[in-house]
């Protein structure tokens, strides 16, 4: 079985993995790799050495990338695998600045502290020349202040807590490292929901929506905008509930939204999405189902829960089947070709968060992390997943991507059925339609 | 009134399934004296041999659930005859065995299917106009776990088998003494929880989904449910179920959604504090 944890992609021949073999790993790096983790203190004593050198790293381009579980979770294996893919496509394309592209993953098991000794592992020991991926907003919190005392850059692909870029904008200097390239952070995600809702809910004929969020850290941005803005679309909410994370029945809180006469469950849901989605169909529950649902999202979803998720409305940022932008379709297919399946919403995010930093630093001609900044700070390039672009420091989520309709804009589709298996039938936004909302028949 | 119908009809047919895992619990601590913490394991061992049934060998989900009870049965077995009668005599060796063995099903299920939950067909679909309207499925689950526990009820009261486990678990000497072997009455118990509990991981599996993780709540609920009953007594143990599974829903329905494993902790606390033997005692000690 390969070892994620140490697994690496480099340029590619005869199908073999040859950029840098486990061999190439030279003694002195393993050394360093050995006291990267020990501990904090020894950390930034290495960190006073590296930093300030004024040229960046030297040798093979590396990208460093952080993935939950990459050979069990398709979040995490889509981060991982969409970073080798930009780097087969870097290196049928000359590399980066001269140099063959290497990755390197690591596996943050969900885990802050394993996070943080996988960072320092990547920086310290690895010497990356970036960093990006983290998908659990409670890692990527914890890496702020080694990213800080690292100077180097994180991409962030994943995580969509909004705090971070609170964290730039309350001391810039000191995290100006830090960038998230997709998605769009939980407050805007809330923000597209209402947009969603003012869009297209007169269409779907939900005139009354119960709101149902899992209680985590990540969805509080996302029903406070919900509680702000929703009700002022002209929805009615007779419900707006954050259930525990640990729930596993669903039928108390099914039988609340029956008795609302709530047209539909308007939800936020990751971790506890498949209990939720599968106990809705089985029992056939007087309401139709729609919002955030990350297990939803995986294009192979359909098999996994037999089709219980099928009449589901849900948000992503991009599709196997959409051309979001005239990048997706490409990308998607490449993947496709290299792995066998189909990313999540992660893998569009990591594969342009690596083009985001490759443009800057190709820009900037440097690897130097000071040098590059500028670079992506400016920058606006069409991504995988829509328009890449950050805030500045001047604006509310500094170096967060840009939401928008011209710049990153999720799409909404809904699962329906053909062939006997599933689509993800895209509703919203209108040019990306590709079929009209079906109803429960249940319902 | 109907929110409080069908509050209690989930409360029942909850409890019922809690049932079928308490019992197979508190019959190995009864009878063998062993704290079986991978009781939850054969929960998830259950349920993922009814999804691996269905979903890759095509079985339907009747026969897939009657291969759970029999893989489940011969994982408890194997696990017995391999490992913990080695050991039984010497309790925190068996915690810690059973404690690995019970994280080695979870990660072995993670590297099967990975982490994300899946679906189980239902044994029967449709809903029936009964309390406002129940799924049958649910319905089902709750009377098969009934025809089960009784069919237990008169096994262990009115056959000889039965009977020498009940001896057994009275007292060890005194049925060796009488010609009982306690090794296999320790066997047999081994294998009916190990039924009982792939059975409720098929009914858990087909009513919410099938996950890595699935058999640690039962695991920690059948704690409250059994020093509630009476260690040992399955009677005890049935009314355990249903006392911490109505509170567990209608915590869950009235007070807090978040407050639902912590109710029937304080249960347990209180429980041991105030009436450490339980509502039922138990019948007798080694």
């Amino acid at each position: 079985m390969v070892n994620e944890d140490n697994s690496r992609t480099g340029r590619e021949t005869d199908g073999n993995e040859s950029g840098v073999s486990s061999g190439t790993l030279s003694s002195p790096s393993r050394r360093r790799a050995f006291l990267g983790s020990v501990g904090a203190a020894a950390a930034v004593g290495l960190a006073g050495c590296m930093g300030g050198g004024g040229s960046g790293p030297s040798g093979a381009f590396k990208i460093g990338v952080l993935a939950p579980e990459p050979s069990k979770n398709p979040i995490g294996s889509s981060i991982a695998n969409a970073a080798k893919y930009a780097a087969t496509t870097l290196n049928e394309n000359d590399g980066v600045l001269g140099n063959d592209v290497e990755v390197v993953v690591k596996d943050t098991h969900e885990d802050p502290a394993t996070g943080k000794s996988k960072y320092q592992e990547l920086t310290v020991g690895e010497e990356v020349d970036f960093t990006t991926g983290v998908f659990t907003s409670e890692v990527m919190l914890n890496l702020m202040d080694s990213i800080a005392e690292q100077s180097t850059v994180h991409m962030n692909a994943g995580s969509a807590t909004p705090d971070t870029a609170k964290q730039v904008k309350a001391d810039y200097e000191k995290y100006k490292y830090y960038f998230r390239s997709g998605p769009v952070n939980s407050h805007y995600l809330g923000q597209n929901m209402i947009d969603f809702a003012d869009a297209k809910f007169s269409d779907l004929g939900w005139d009354s929506v119960a709101v149902l969020a899992e209680d985590y850290a990540w969805t509080e941005p996302v029903t406070s905008v919900l509680e702000d803005k929703l009700a002022a679309t002209g929805v009615d909410v007779p419900i707006s509930k954050r259930y525990a994370s640990g729930t596993s029945d669903f039928s108390p809180i099914y039988d609340d939204i029956e008795s609302s006469d709530a047209d539909a469950a308007y939800v936020v849901m990751a971790h506890t999405g498949t209990s939720a989605i599968v106990q809705w169909a089985k029992q056939q529950r007087a309401f139709e189902f729609g919002g955030i649902h990350v297990p939803m999202q995986f294009p192979s979803y359909y098999g996994s829960v037999n089709g219980a998720n099928r009449y589901a409305v849900v948000q992503n940022s991009a599709t196997p089947n959409a051309a979001v932008t005239e990048k997706t379709m490409p990308f998607n297919e490449g993947y496709y070709d290299q792995f066998d399946s189909y990313p999540v919403y992660t893998g569009y995010h990591t594969y342009d968060a690596v083009m985001s930093y490759v443009n800057a630093a190709t820009a900037a001609d440097s690897r130097n992390a000071d040098d590059v900044i500028p670079e992506i700070e400016s920058q606006s390039f069409t991504g995988t997943a829509g328009t890449v672009s950050y805030y500045g420091q001047d604006q509310a989520y500094p170096h967060d991507l840009v939401y928008g309709q011209d710049a990153a804009w999720p799409l909404w589709f809904q699962w329906q059925e053909g062939d006997g298996s599933g689509s993800q039938t895209t509703l919203w936004p209108d040019e990306l339609a590709s079929g009209s909302y079906q109803k429960p028949p249940w319902v | 009134m109907s929110g409080l119908t069908s509050t209690i009809s989930n409360a029942v047919m909850l409890s019922a399934l809690y049932a079928l895992v308490a019992i197979g619990f508190t019959l190995i601590f009864g009878v063998g004296g062993v704290l079986n913490l991978s009781h939850g394991a054969t929960i998830t061992v259950g349920a993922f041999t009814a999804y691996f049934a269905t979903s890759v060998f095509g079985l339907n989900i009747w026969a897939a659930a009657f291969a759970s009870m029999v893989v489940g049965a011969a994982f408890m077995i194997a696990f017995y005859l391999g490992m913990v009668q080695f050991v039984e005599d010497q309790p925190i060796t068996v915690m810690i065995l059973t404690l690995v063995m019970s994280i080695v099903v979870e990660e072995v299920a993670k590297i099967l299917v990975g982490t994300q939950p899946r679906a189980l067909p239902s044994l029967v679909d449709g809903q029936i106009a009964l309390l406002g309207g129940v799924q049958a499925n649910r319905l089902l689950a709750f009377a098969l776990s009934w025809v089960i526990i009784a069919l237990l009820f008169a096994g262990v009261n009115y056959t000889r088998t039965g009977k020498a486990i009940l001896a057994t678990s009275m007292s060890t000497k005194g049925a060796s003494l009488v010609g009982i072997e306690s090794k296999r009455m320790y066997l047999y118990t081994w294998a009916l929880a190990g039924l009982l509990a792939a059975l409720a991981g098929v009914f858990l599996g087909s009513i919410q989904t099938v996950s890595w993780a699935m058999g640690r709540e039962p695991l920690v609920l059948s704690f409250s449910i059994v020093v509630l009953g009476g260690i040992g007594s399955i009677r005890g143990s049935i009314l355990g179920a249903y006392v911490i599974g109505f509170l567990e829903v209608f915590t869950v329905s009235y007070v807090d959604s978040s407050l639902s494993g912590l109710a029937s902790l304080v249960v347990l606390v209180i429980i041991l504090l105030v009436k450490p033997e339980g509502l039922f005692g138990r019948e007798l000690t080694h």
